[in-house]
Order: structure tokens, then sequence, then C-alpha cells
């Protein structure tokens, strides 16, 4: 009981310390605006957004405000990618590529307004439903990881970076383990964190730091969205929005077990390492419309159905940051962006975290959603008109954006070249439709997996059970086994033979 | 994840992966042998015996590869058995699309010159006003003439940075500044004459100037941080009278 009241007299006094502070309301307002911004804009992604952002603010700013830069611009642009989705059928963020799906039928029947009110105070509970999950979660999971040492980190880094690669593959599961494999192997290019060896430096001075995550980032994500990006389209039209946009509290009252359902599914998925708010939502949409009694009517224009991927995708946020605090493993691609964060801040996130830090992102968290539904709801019609502009206009100004933001965060010119020629290589990646996310869970993870794991073996003295000696570790063994086993044809064959029996 | 594909985009898939598994084999192949030259078998590095293999700062490294070189024989199989290698030799099984192809190209060259020929050695607003301008112009309505003319432009900006100046301690001369200008006020008297009415290519070069001017300025003056080539023509002016016109005004 001590425990709980010593948290929550901590997390008032950050929240009245946040509150109290006038400069805290300018940054919120600035960053959720350019959230929704980004998230609005097709082409643009919530990553994108907390990428970018990180370059401006990462490491200008006290970190406070540049946490708040970063967790508002995050909670508004998954957000923001509901307008798209709802207003021109296009998803705005691949967080929202469920939304469209009964969130456009909805505005074509005459009930766009009522959708976006809808989905702004989905999105904000869901926002919530993720922090207090965070709150709790995070706690308990922290006293927990104070047991875990190097076996088990490095098989969690592991696992992370098979199961981003495993679910966020939209072909073969194999090009997502490639992807983090790829990820994997850049983060291997530097002095090594023991012997301080070089490995794969060319000779080149530079190199020997190895790649600087802010630099990869931009590349992965804004580059291949620039390129992509760079081509005539006619803006689709814009869905008339009849009625008002404030919601119906017997509306929301209606659907509220839809919501909390959908924000713990959301809060879970997001909680996995390495798998984002697309899934998230996409597993969301799949339960409501299993247990649904309107299941029949999605894809059609259900509010359930449009309900049920709006605020998982948001839950997901709280859910994707409880493993980047708590283990140092980000829970989604743009918490990777922000793990990127708190290294050019010199913070380490895992068991040795500051306790204050997670105090504060709750409370920025809190605030970020409280600023989103206000904003959604009071200045949506601004947001309609910014989804008129054409990707080509905007492209180019984000081209510049991302080119000084990685320029400044240190590395100078040689930044450039690396995020440009990651920038490359994801473009090909991307048409040959291997996952981006993997590859940059494995370059943040890459440092943690390859330090633990060769300290282990250097604890056993080169004793490979000892992945296997600890109860921890070995349970973490056998799911990165079942992991990759279950991608195996005769695996995939005998459990289906399994599931068809059963049912 | 929902995803739709045809049976013909998957067909130009897996021949693409044909391809791609191929590089993929050929990189893992390079960097292993790489990884040779890292210490294995014992050696001492940087003070520390490394007698036993768990010691090598090899041994991560050489997992990857290896699991990388196995993944991309998957890759391979899978495209071979779905019929990729037969249509990976054909441009029409591959997917070849030259328009798709002569629009990566041109984008390729302005952004490879952007980031290696101007923004080392050019006034930072003034090559990234070139870059929107001829971002903008050459791909807003898709013509395939503006996109080689934009890609054009700013090649020849950054070719001539580029061979005049390679050498980082020349990186600070002005010429090539004065070439960029130059250019980019071609480029923008060319875009007002087929602007004709249309609001968006009438807005470009004010977004040209304003988008690099306000970035730079608040990077460097609010955030206080290193923005690319202070000593640019354009910018060092600013900063001069950053410091000595506007500061003291407010300071005093």
């Amino acid at each position: 009981m001590d425990f709980v009241l010593t948290q929550l007299s901590g997390f008032g006094s950050a929240f009245y310390s946040l509150v109290a502070d006038p400069l805290t309301y300018a940054y919120l307002i600035i960053s959720v605006f350019l959230g929704i911004t980004f998230g609005a804009l097709p082409g643009l992604t919530a990553t994108l957004a907390v990428t970018i952002l990180t370059g401006f603010f990462g490491n200008k700013i006290p970190l406070d405000y540049s946490l708040i830069a970063l967790l508002g611009a995050y909670v508004g642009a998954i957000y923001g990618g509901s307008y798209p989705s709802i207003l021109l059928n296009i998803p705005g963020t691949a967080a929202s590529a469920a939304t469209a799906m009964d969130g456009y039928p909805l505005a074509k029947q005459g009930r766009g307004g009522e959708a976006l009110g809808l989905t702004t105070t989905a999105s904000f509970i869901g926002t919530l439903i993720g922090t207090i999950a965070l709150l709790v979660f995070v706690w308990v999971l922290l006293l927990l990881s104070k047991n875990i040492a190097s076996p088990e980190k490095a098989l969690l880094a592991l696992f992370g970076i098979l199961l981003s690669g495993t679910l966020m593959s939209e072909d073969l599961v194999v090009k997502g383990w490639i992807a983090g494999l790829i990820g994997l192997a850049m983060a291997m290019v530097g002095l090594d964190p023991l012997l301080s060896e070089p490995r794969y430096t060319f000779g080149w001075s530079y190199m020997l730091s190895g790649f600087q995550v802010v630099p990869v980032l931009m590349g992965a994500f804004a580059v291949p969205q620039i390129i992509e990006g760079m081509r005539h389209m006619e803006v689709g039209k814009v869905a008339q929005v009849k009625g008002r946009i404030v919601p119906n509290f017997n509306s929301v009252r209606r659907y509220l077990p839809t919501i909390t359902r959908s924000g713990v599914i959301g809060t879970g998925v997001g909680a996995l390492p390495g798998v984002g708010e697309d899934v998230a939502g996409w597993v969301s949409y799949g339960v409501g419309k299993t247990v649904s009694k309107e299941g029949d009517k999605f894809g059609k224009g259900s509010v359930e159905g449009l309900l049920s991927s709006e605020t998982a995708n948001n839950a997901c946020i709280g859910g994707a940051l409880i493993p980047l605090l708590v283990l140092g493993i980000p829970g989604s691609p743009p918490a990777a962006a922000l793990m990127g964060a708190f290294k050019i801040n010199n913070i380490i996130p895992g068991p040795t975290i500051d306790p204050d830090i997670i105090l504060r992102v709750v409370a920025i968290m809190l605030l970020a959603s409280c600023t989103m539904f206000i904003m959604g709801l009071l200045t949506a019609r601004v947001f309609m008109r910014i989804l008129r502009i054409p990707p080509v206009v905007f492209l180019p100004i984000v081209m510049v954006l991302t080119t000084i933001g990685s320029f400044s965060v240190g590395g100078g010119i040689n930044d450039l070249y690396l995020m440009l020629g990651v920038g490359f290589v994801a473009y090909f990646m991307n048409l040959l439709k291997f996952p981006i996310a993997p590859l940059v869970i494995g370059v943040i993870l890459g440092g943690l997996f390859d330090e633990t794991f060769r300290r282990s073996l250097l604890i056993s003295g080169g004793d490979i059970l000892v992945f296997a000696s600890r109860p921890v570790a070995s349970i973490l063994l056998l799911l990165n086994i079942a992991l990759i086993m279950s991608q195996f044809p005769f695996v995939k064959r005998a459990s289906s033979r399994v599931f068809r029996k059963a049912a | 994840m929902q995803h739709e594909t045809t049976s013909d985009e998957l067909a130009v898939l897996r021949a693409r992966d044909f391809w791609g598994a191929l590089v993929l084999m050929a990189l893992s192949v390079c960097l292993l042998w790489r990884t040779f030259d890292i210490p294995l078998w014992g050696g001492n590095r940087a003070g520390v015996a490394s007698a036993s293999w768990y010691n090598s700062a090899a041994i991560v490294p050489l997992g990857i590869f290896s699991a990388l070189l196995l993944l991309s024989f998957v890759l391979l199989f899978i495209a071979i058995k779905a019929g990729g290698a037969k249509r990976a030799f054909s441009a029409v099984g591959i997917g070849w699309n030259s328009t798709e192809a002569l629009r990566f190209t041109t984008i390729g060259v302005i952004l490879f010159c952007y980031v290696a020929g101007l923004v080392p050695r050019v006034d930072f607003i003034a090559c990234s006003g070139l870059l929107v301008t001829a971002l903008v112009f050459g791909f807003y309505q898709g013509r395939v003439e503006r996109m080689i003319l934009a890609a054009f432009i700013v090649a020849l900006a950054g070719a001539y940075a580029f061979i005049a100046h390679l050498p980082q301690a020349e990186w600070g001369v002005h010429d090539d500044d004065v070439v960029t200008l130059v250019l980019w006020a071609v480029l923008t008297v060319w875009v007002m004459i087929n602007a004709k009415g249309d609001r968006v290519l009438r807005l470009v070069p004010v977004l040209a100037v304003v988008a690099p001017l306000i970035l730079v300025c608040a990077m460097a003056f609010g955030f206080r941080q290193n923005v690319p080539n202070r000593g640019g023509i354009i910018f060092s002016q600013i900063e001069y009278h950053y410091y000595v016109t506007l500061r003291p005004l407010w300071r005093s």
C-alpha cells in the first residue's frame, strides 16, 4: 500500500510541476498540432513525426520539454491518421488503415461529423487506457526486471527483433527476419562494446563510433516516404462533414464496452516488443468483428468497427512505452524513434532508468491526450483543410527538415551521407516488401544483444547452456524457438490440423 | 496485417525476390569474409587476451551473417519455387516500368546532388530553395520533361560544387553559392512562366524561400545548434546582422 501511495504522490508531483509550468502548454499545443498535421497528411507517418521532431527537439531543450514535444507528436499523429481515413478513404498512417474500412462509408452516409467526434473521443479514452496500463504495469515489470540479467536481456532483444519481423511482414515472414538481421548487422559497425575491437570500419574514422540512431531513423522512414510520395496525385474529394463533431454523451456511453475492449487489446498488442499501432488496429478490428452483434456490418459503415481500430491504435502508445521504459526494447516503430531521443539525451531506458522519468512520461501522456481531445473537437475543420495540400508540396519541405535535423544531431555531414544511404536501401526494401520496422528495431537493439550475449558467454566460460539455466531465460529461449519453428511448413500444417480438430 | 496482392503482383514480387536473394547472398558472403579479419580464436586486443572463442568480437557478427546467408537461401528457394527465376530475366517479369524508373532516377539524382554536393558546400538556404523549387516543379503534375529539367538543374549545381570544391578545405568558397543562386533564379523564372494561373506553382517561390529560411534560423538562433555551411553567402549575412544589428536591440 505504501508503495502505491508513494507512486501516486510521485505522479501527482510530476503532474503538478508540468501543469504549473506555462511552457508545458506551448510545447503541448505545438507538438500535438504538428502530430495531428503529420498524421492527417497522407504520406507522412507517426514514426516520421517523432523521428523528425527528435532531430529538432531531441537534445536541444531540457528533457521534460523534449519528451512533451515527442510524446505530444506521437499521440497527435496516431489520432490524426483518422482524418484522411474517414474523409478521403486514404489512411493517413498505417495505424489508421482499419479505420478507413468503416470511417469512409460513414462519411458517405452523411455521418462524417459523428464519426470524427466519436473517433476523437475513442482515441482519447484509448490513450488514457494505455497510459493507466503504463502507470500500473511498468512498476510491476520494473520490480520483476531487477532479476533480469544478461542472458534474459539477450534473448529478449532477439525475441523483439523476431516478433517484429514476424508481425510486421506484409509478404513473407522470412523478409521480416532478414530486415531484422540487416538492422543487427548495421549495429555491429564500429568499436565492439566489450573489447573495443574495430568492426567493419573500412579505415573510416567516422565509422568507429558506429551508425548513429537518428540519421538511420531519418533515412529509414523519411527518405523512402519522400521518394514514394513525389508523384502526381489528384487529392481526392474530401467527404462533406455534416452535423456536429462534439459527440453525444449517450452514444459514447453506448459504445463504451467496445472502446474499453479495444483499449485493452491495443495496450496488450503495444506491449509486445516491436509491434506497432497498425497491428493493434487490425487485431482489435478482427476481434470486434468476431464478438460484435453488428459484426456483419463491419466494413459497411459500422461505428463499432470504426471505434475498434481507432481506440486500439491510440491505446497501443501506452502499451508500446512499457517495454521501452522497463526493458529498453521499443514496443513500436515510433517508440523506436523515442528510444533514439532517449539515447541522444544519454538516458538508457531499462531496469536502471530513473523512476522520475517514468512518472513524467505518464503525466505527459495524460496531458497530451487531453490536448489532443480538445484540439480534435475544436479545430477539426482546420485539419480538414490541411487534407487538401498535395504531398508534392509538403514532401520537399520534409526533406529540408530531415536534412537539417539529421545534421544538427551531432555527426555533421557524414550523418547526412549515412541518412541518404540508408534511405535508398530502405526504398528498395520497401519495393521488395521487406518491412522497415524490424530493421530499425535491429539497429537499436543490436548493441544490447551483442553486449549481453557475449557477456553471458563470458560469465559462463563459454557454456551455451547459460541461456537455459534460469527460469525466465528458459521461457524466453522457448519463445524464441517456438516463434522460429512456427514458420516451418510442417509445423504450420500440424498446428492447422490441431486447430481444425479442436474446432 | 491486412493486404491484398494479386497473383500478377505476387509473380513480379517473386522475380524481384530472386534478385534480392542473390544480392543478399553476395553481401552476406562478403561480410562473412570481412568478419574473419576480426580475431576469433585468440590474440591480444586492447590489452585484453581474447584466448577463447566466446571472448571474440567476431562471434555475434558471424552468427548474424551466417543467419542472413541461410535466410537468403530460403528466400531464393521460395522465389524459384514460385517461378521467380523464370521471370527474373525479362523486363516484364520483374515489373519494369520505365516511367517509374525515370521518376526514381530523377528524384535519386536530385537527393544525391543535394546531400552529397550542395549541402556541405553551398549556402543552406540557397540549396534548399533550389531543392524545393526543383521537386515541386518537377513532380507536381508528373510531366517527364519537367522531372528531367529539374534533375538536370540540381545536378548541374551539385556537380559544379562537387567538382570545383571537392576537398573540405575549399567548402567555404562562395562561387558555388553564386552558381546555385543563379540556377535557382533561372528555374524560378521558368516555373513562373509555366505557372499560368496554377495556384500551387505560383506558391513555389514563396515556399522555397520561407521554409528553409525559417528552419535554418530556428535551428541556429532558436535552438542554438550547428547548421550546415554557416559561412554560406546568405546565412553568413543573416548571422552577422542577427548578432551585430538585431541582438543588441534587446540585449541593451
